[in-house]
């Protein structure tokens, strides 16, 4: 075979196999499994609350966008559409009920709901940031 | 204007605008959605965490977003979109403070089906730009609901698109807002 038709099939499947990893693993890369992920930050609800009310900028930079473990008594659990929310009261406020608000992973809903409003837990999550009321959390899961 | 003013003069509106007897309903579940229809891909988002109140007094309105809580069908997007499109890192929240212009012609403490027109501020990226949108509230056995459909330009709140994605993105995307607002037992 041409040397020259070589090269060019060598290049062809180096480019067919570069745009394989590409859409894989750079364009079609999965969600992070929050489930599994080590959390940045371990607190109780209670610290993680007072930190953002007191000094919300650096809380913002230090726990915006990352995994948190916190503990605390589970004040009361929502259900709305298809999320099951848990939610740590931890003041009141001009909008009622204030406090730390986890939007829970579907396979950790049942868990939620089946756990005693009042019991002391351990969730972890994603911290999406403080929104004047409520630090907001998604992608939960319960721990204890 | 910076994001710290925003919010306390936000705060100051509400404070003042909420009187003692008035009636305030609010939802701390409403749920936004993002859509970008483009020639290479459609891109769809959801936030299901949005915070909204309204007084039916003064006819105060008002929407806190984190946008961090948009969650994308591609992990690769959602990056995107908080690290170099709203660099949510610098600009955690969304915001609208506002007004139903027509509340004088509505009547949200009876049931109904009522076309409302609210007016105000949106700020996004930190950036703020008055608006004024069209919506339907619908009230039933003490909730407010609202649904609104309206189109934000990306340039207008200093969104750049890359030349390279200039085919994945519009410029032009799709917010649809729906929000159930049950009454606030202070």
């Amino acid at each position: 075979m041409n040397k020259w038709i070589k090269i060019m099939l060598i290049l062809v499947a180096m480019g067919a196999v570069g745009a394989v990893i590409g859409y894989v693993f750079v364009y079609n890369k999965s969600h992070p499994d929050f489930e599994k992920k080590k959390a940045d930050f371990t607190l109780t609800a209670e610290e993680l609350f007072k930190f953002y009310r007191s000094d919300q900028a650096s809380a913002e930079l230090k726990y915006n966008g990352k995994v948190v473990e916190i503990s605390g008594v589970l004040s009361e659990i929502e259900s709305i559409y298809d999320l099951t929310i848990a939610v740590f009261v931890l003041d009141k406020g001009l909008f009622g009920k204030e406090g730390i608000r986890i939007s829970m992973l579907e396979n950790h809903q049942e868990k939620l709901k089946n756990t005693p409003q009042g019991a002391v837990v351990i969730i972890k999550g994603f911290v999406t940031g403080y929104n004047e009321t409520d630090v907001v959390m998604e992608h939960g899961s319960l721990i204890n | 204007m910076k994001r710290k003013e925003i919010l306390i003069i936000a705060m100051l509106f509400l404070i003042g605008g909420f009187s003692v007897q008035a009636q305030k309903y609010a939802t701390k579940t409403g749920v936004i959605r993002f859509y970008s229809e483009a020639p290479a891909e459609n891109i769809e988002a959801f936030n299901h965490q949005v915070n909204s109140a309204i007084d039916l007094n003064s006819g105060d309105f008002v929407f806190r977003v984190l946008m961090k809580g948009f969650q994308f069908e591609k992990a690769l997007m959602q990056e995107h979109f908080n690290e170099n499109y709203v660099e949510s890192h610098k600009y955690p929240n969304a915001t609208f403070v506002g007004k139903v212009s027509n509340l004088s012609d509505i009547d949200l403490s009876k049931n109904g089906t009522y076309d409302a027109e609210v007016s105000g501020n949106m700020t996004i990226k930190g950036v703020t730009k008055e608006v004024i949108e069209k919506g339907v509230f619908e009230v039933k056995d003490g909730l407010i609901n609202g649904k609104s459909t309206f189109y934000i330009q990306l340039a207008d709140y200093d969104i750049k698109i890359p030349r390279t994605v200039v085919k994945n993105i519009s410029e032009t995307v799709e917010i649809n807002v729906d929000v159930s607002l049950s009454l606030l037992n202070n």
